[in-house]
């Protein structure tokens, strides 16, 4: 099935600061077939959040969408108005945000938070929507439902919020869900259970999913296409396994050697410099002060998404000429 | 790997160390207590020089604590803390002033979190020589020259000493803090969760500087941290927490290449790994990590173990190094995994 | 300091705007329009405290305009805000009583600054006995109803007003019960400092409790201080005029509150008696609080980054 369905295509999302414009989303492209479990990879100010809050057209100010275009099956959201994009919301497309804590309200029970879902997309009495909310929890693995129902987010653990996160998520049968560092802010073991169940609801659900983190690991488990975003702008766009393999991009293979792996110990290739500044990015390739390949060309001109074969793209001038190292056998 | 070492008095030496906290119920005119946070268990370990021991575990293990017990920034409930041999508390506690200033400057901390642990309203340069203002162990003339000293070893400029924390990112910050910790030239470090609030991308600019900087200056590390692989990366001997005890320790590549406790197996399937083609299977620990204040009897991870029996409800297992030498765990069934 | 850090400084300064909490709290607070005609209000008053006495016609407390026959008259040219019945002066009255306002504004505020933060600072820095002892006094004297015990205390002690120290006496008793709301944030803000990493930082480094309170946490709570402290002036000046108005105050000492006292009983014929002085304190007030809020804005400690 290669039913697209959502489209980004040079999509331009900027936050209007005191300091200046900071450029968060630079002309950012995506393509998610439908069912697809789709990875969104890059670290802090790469735009990555702020993609899936463009998608839903939640942008807090001072930021805006100030060009391109997100197609939703086929539907062009950007000229949408808020009216119908609230019908969207929660109904069609939802995001699990990274904190628990902050994105569930302390002040109400977990059965009025999903309650208030289920009631306002769906034409259902109270009484459904609370067996309905029940039996979210035991979807979503949840033990004792009944009892965590009548609980308050503060009296749950970190774990079980991000599932009930999830549950609300979910609730309303969304066909596109974005998960943005799900599982960051929790311990490790529970970080595994969150993400196995993630995974278990997409195959049960058939459900599209785009995974945003900055986590490799997370990405090579999870997802079977990503996307690597730096500094608001695409890098590189391929299968993930492909990614891995023969990445195109300097900075997915820099990424791929600067992370440690807990299955070996091997000696950590640094990246050096910063991360760049978005009010005033480097010239041409935005990337291009950090890259130990870097010429002339690098410093003027912006490289565009360029074919490397029909599933995999790159956005780099010497992508023909460079051998670059990924995780292969 | 296991470095040949002279395998005489370790740097470090703690031994039983335990810190309950307590619970506090608020009455009218005073506080009483009605319970413990059992925050530190028996916990004992040795670090030598040039050696990093990693300590692992997650939230509510007592690894950051133990951190801080060992500098005495929280006093310790009972056990004892060894630093060249010379008892740590005792010197904190009623020692004279002099000896107290000596042991701070040989035992230093870098925090975990780059955007707090400097102080916004002053300059690099008075972070960094404040060790200077309350030690006096550098005479005021050749302050700068330290300072710039330190600057360049962590790869900063001169004149970023004049700017202010804020100007700076996390990573900058904490080479910041890294500086400022060896600025009374220490001989042990405690490095909290150093890189865990930064980029991918950093982090391994400062794993590698701290291990770069570990070799030049002869220092050894209490390396604390959950993330398991930049644990692997930059310790030679790990230990592993679990609600306040030490469940197993080990050379660094015997730890993680054959863990004996089921919860460091639990642990270190459960890291996702960066490689298409591993196919491990992760062991899925069932519920959430129980409440410090409360511990389960006999072996505390008895609720969550896949391989648990009577015994482990019944009888606390004997932390040692029976099936492998040099490699500690504490588990009835550990001859199960070797 | 070394010729070298001169060097590296000046080039430092040279290149770039400069960082510290202060310079970018001053361009922040540039920015905000009610911040600065906040200040401009009080700048304006504070001038006119200082010169404006030197500059009236008629001195403090005078009756002079009742022998020139013009007692009661409303505002004319010559008494630009009327005269009272008994021959006062207004425009002269009110200018005279700037400076009073302002010195029992002022002075409450410095005193009850001082004694909220050291006892706030101490509250919150030490356990045990100590601080449990401070912050029970503390929440005693926030809770007692401080304008019933002022009123009661001015009558006690109103001999001293013949002694000419009226006005000291008022700020004395507003700085008496005026410190617990400063101690409160001060111990607040202390309790959140003190766990802090930078602090735990500053500790592991060997510094001292002294050296952890002055140099770390104090000046990390002077932002909030100096937004509480400038309205607190506004609020014990208005305190004032309360007490004056209830008759409680200074009879000698020319004080906006005297003014509205003298000119109420008579507000339905010289309504002019009531109104400057009135509109005076509306507007010192006003401004003090625009400027507090401009300083908010401008001291918030969320420094971008």
């Amino acid at each position: 099935m290669d039913e697209k369905i959502l489209e980004i295509s040079n999509l331009r999302t900027y936050f209007f600061t005191e300091a200046g414009v900071v450029k968060a989303l630079d002309g950012m492209s995506l393509e998610v077939n439908r069912g697809q479990a789709v990875g969104l990879v890059g670290e802090s100010g790469s735009g990555k959040s702020v993609t899936a809050q463009s998608v839903l057209r939640i942008v807090p100010r001072p930021g805006r969408i100030v060009e391109g275009s997100v197609k939703f099956e086929g539907e062009e959201l950007l000229t949408k108005k808020e009216d119908e994009m609230r019908k969207l919301r929660g109904r069609k497309m939802a995001i699990v945000f990274q904190d628990p804590t902050t994105s569930l309200n302390p002040l109400y029970t977990v059965e009025k938070q999903l309650v208030d879902i289920l009631m306002l997309h769906r034409d259902l009495t109270k009484e459904d929507a609370s067996k309905q909310a029940l039996h979210l929890l035991e979807r979503v693995g949840i033990q004792d439902p009944e009892r965590r129902l009548k609980a308050y987010p503060h009296e749950l653990s970190g774990g079980m919020k991000q599932r009930i996160a999830i549950a609300r998520a979910l609730s309303c049968d969304p066909m596109l869900l974005f998960a943005d560092e799900p599982t960051t802010n929790l311990d490790v073991t529970i970080q595994a259970q969150v993400l196995e169940l993630l995974k278990q609801l997409q195959k049960e659900l058939s459900m599209t999913m785009v995974m945003i983190t900055h986590d490799m690991g997370i990405i090579a488990d999870m997802t079977e296409r990503v996307t690597v975003l730096y500094a608001g702008k695409v890098m590189e766009v391929a299968d993930t396994s492909t990614l891995f393999k023969s990445p195109k991009h300097p900075y997915t293979e820099a990424l791929l050697k600067a992370v440690p792996s807990v299955k070996q110990t091997r000696a950590l290739e640094v990246i050096p410099g910063n991360i760049p500044n978005l009010i005033s990015p480097p010239t041409g390739c935005v990337f291009h002060p950090r890259c130990r390949y870097a010429k002339d060309i690098c410093v003027k001109t912006e490289p565009t998404l360029e074919n490397v074969d029909e599933k995999h793209l790159v956005a780099c001038h010497f992508w023909r000429e460079l051998s670059l190292e990924g995780k292969g056998r | 790997m296991q470095a040949d070492k002279e395998v005489g008095t370790p740097v470090l030496e703690v031994n039983s160390l335990v810190k309950y906290f307590d619970v506090l119920e608020r009455g009218i005119f005073r506080k009483r207590k009605i319970g413990d946070v059992h925050a530190i268990d028996n916990v004992s370990f040795h670090i030598f020089t040039g050696e990093t021991l990693g300590l692992v575990g997650e939230s509510g293990c007592g690894k950051t604590t133990t951190g801080k017990v060992i500098l005495c920034l929280e006093t310790p409930t009972s056990g004892t803390i060894r630093f060249e041999g010379k008892d740590v508390v005792d010197t904190f506690e009623n020692g004279n002033q002099n000896d107290s200033k000596q042991l701070r400057r040989s035992m230093q901390m870098v925090f975990q979190n780059p955007y707090n642990s400097l102080d916004p309203r002053m300059t690099i340069y008075d972070i960094i020589s404040e060790p200077f203002v309350i030690h006096r162990n550098i005479p005021k003339n050749r302050w700068t020259d330290r300072v710039y000293e330190l600057l360049r070893m962590v790869n900063l400029e001169e004149y970023h000493a004049e700017r202010y924390p804020h100007e700076f990112s996390g990573g900058q910050r904490q080479r910041i803090a890294i500086a400022r910790a060896l600025a009374v030239d220490p001989k042990f470090v405690i490095l909290d969760e150093p890189v865990s609030s930064l980029d991918v991308s950093i982090r391994a600019q400062i794993l590698n500087l701290l291990i770069d900087l570990q070799r030049k200056e002869h220092l050894c590390y209490l390396y604390i941290s959950h993330d398991l692989s930049s644990v692997r990366q930059i310790s030679q001997r790990v230990a592993v927490m679990y609600l306040g005890e030490i469940v197993e320790s080990a050379a660094a590549n015997e730890l993680f290449d054959r863990p004996l406790h089921p919860y460091t197996q639990a642990l270190i399937s459960a890291v996702p790994v960066p490689d298409v083609d591993h196919k491990g299977s992760r062991i899925i620990l069932p519920g959430e990590v129980p409440s410090p204040i409360n511990p389960p009897q006999a072996c505390r991870f008895h609720p969550r173990c896949p391989h648990a029996t009577d015994v482990c409800k019944q009888v606390a297992p004997k932390f040692e190094d029976r099936l492998v030498k040099g490699h500690f765990v504490a588990c009835h069934h550990a001859d199960k995994f070797v | 300091m070394s010729q070298l850090r001169e060097a590296v400084k000046l080039s430092e300064r040279q290149s770039r705007r400069a960082a510290s909490q202060w310079a970018v709290a001053w361009r922040r607070f540039r920015r905000n329009k009610s911040g600065v005609i906040g200040c401009a209000i009080v700048v304006f008053f504070v001038l006119v405290a200082l010169i404006g006495p030197f500059l009236v016609a008629y001195p403090a407390r005078s009756y002079q305009s009742l022998y020139e026959g013009d007692a009661g008259d409303p505002p004319s040219f010559k008494h630009p805000f009327g005269v009272e019945i008994s021959g006062i002066d207004v425009f002269s009255e009110t200018v005279d009583a700037a400076k009073n306002d302002l010195y029992v504004g002022l002075a409450a505020t410095l005193i009850t600054t001082v004694i909220g933060v050291a006892l706030g600072a101490l509250a919150g820095y030490f356990k045990g006995a100590v601080s449990d002892v401070l912050l029970g006094v503390t929440q005693m004297f926030f809770v007692i109803p401080t304008l019933l015990l002022i009123l009661l205390f001015a009558r006690v002690f109103s001999v001293l007003v013949f002694k000419g120290l009226g006005l000291t006496l008022i700020v004395l008793i507003l700085s008496f019960f005026g410190w617990s709301s400063i101690a409160f944030i001060v111990r607040g803000e202390t309790l959140r400092l003190k766990d802090m990493e930078f602090v735990q930082a500053a500790r592991s480094l060997g510094a001292r409790s002294f050296r952890l309170l002055f140099r770390h946490i104090v000046p990390n709570i002077l932002s909030p201080v100096i937004v509480i402290a400038t309205l607190d002036i506004a609020g014990f000046i208005l305190t004032e005029v309360v007490v004056s108005f209830l008759g409680f105050g200074d009879p000698n000492t020319s004080t906006w509150g005297l003014l509205l006292n003298e000119g109420f009983p008579y507000v339905r014929t010289t309504w002019w008696v009531a109104l400057f002085p009135g509109l005076a304190v509306v507007i010192c007030v006003l401004g003090f609080n625009l400027l507090g809020d401009g300083l908010s804005d401008a001291l918030n400690p969320r420094l971008r980054e």
